[in-house]
């Protein structure tokens, strides 16, 4: 195969496209879902991102798009195992959209979309991003819906 | 060319036979499922029924692997014919482990020709199954919409 490898995972939130965005900018919110990961950044286009674990920076990276609550766009380059650093920055998208079927009047429902893409065909990035990925997004999701992310238990 | 295929994970707070459950008992599936009644007695080689709030049969197929709570697979194909009638039948596998202490489900649907244009509809569709499957077994109820399949 040797086509480009790329991510994309949807899913159904039953939360309000704000609050989502806040979710996925806001670091004390991150924090809560993505492993103990903040995420930090002004939130505007060209500006710096870093995720910080454990008081280290583990990715430095750029946002290329922020419109508040719809999209947000940004470089994805890890640098905290040595054989991961030598690749390439990949980029990652995140679209919110309200869901055509729900219904208003038992509350809100938002589409999230996260596309991950721009990785060489030989990427070792890839393999683990496509299985953290639904890691993440299902504690999200548990979060918003129930108030508390879900507790993974330590190891491997 | 490579054949299509929908794969989705997904980590829900609940026990993998609560999940079972939710996946083969017609009561429950109806609640997340589109209102649909997800009909078998879950033994390979019976037959599955999706049926319809008005009790039209939508999809049937054949139960391939069913090893409770863990591992079941069905064949899945469109009653109607109408919508798809170049689709060949498809098959769905729904396995269930435990990770990191959590409940992980894992969903292929493949058979797809190469082709196919049903592939995009279904994974519509199981993106919304899915993700009010999820809330229903965390929060006790589906998530609101009126999902038409």
């Amino acid at each position: 195969m040797n086509t480009k490898p790329k991510f994309v995972y949807s899913t159904l939130i039953a939360t309000t496209p704000e609050k989502l965005w806040a979710a996925l900018t806001d670091p004390e919110f991150t924090a809560q879902y993505w492993g103990g990961t903040r995420l930090e950044s002004d939130w505007t286009a060209g500006s710096r991102i870093v995720f910080r674990w454990q008081g280290k920076i583990v990715h430095d990276d750029t946002i290329l798009k922020s419109e508040p609550p719809r999209l947000l766009s940004y470089t994805f380059h890890p640098l905290h195992m040595e054989e991961l650093r030598s690749e390439p920055p990949s980029r990652v998208t995140f679209e919110i959209e309200e869901f055509k079927g729900q219904s208003t009047r038992q509350g809100p429902v938002v589409k999230l979309t996260v596309t991950h893409e721009d990785f060489p065909a030989d990427s070792k990035i890839f393999p683990m991003i496509s299985n953290g990925w639904p890691d993440i997004l299902s504690s999200l999701k548990t979060l918003l819906e129930t108030g508390r992310a879900i507790e993974f238990a330590k190891g491997t | 060319m490579e054949k299509p295929k929908f794969v989705y994970v997904t980590h829900i707070n609940t026990t993998p036979e609560k999940l079972w459950d939710a996946l083969t008992n017609p009561e429950f599936t109806q609640q997340y499922w589109g209102g649909r009644r997800v009909q078998s007695d879950w033994t390979v080689g019976a037959s599955i029924k999706h049926l319809k709030a008005d009790g039209a049969v939508e999809l049937r197929g054949e139960v391939l692997q069913a090893e409770p709570p863990r591992l079941l697979s069905y064949t899945f194909l469109t009653a109607s014919g109408d919508r798809v009638p170049d689709e060949k039948s498809t098959r769905v596998t729904f396995e269930i482990t435990t990770a990191f202490g959590v409940t992980k489900l894992t969903i292929v649907h493949d058979g797809f020709e190469p082709d196919s244009k049903l592939v995009f509809e279904i994974t519509n569709g199981w993106q919304a199954i899915l993700s009010s499957l999820k809330t229903l077994l965390e929060t006790g109820a589906p998530l609101p919409f009126n999902y038409k399949c």
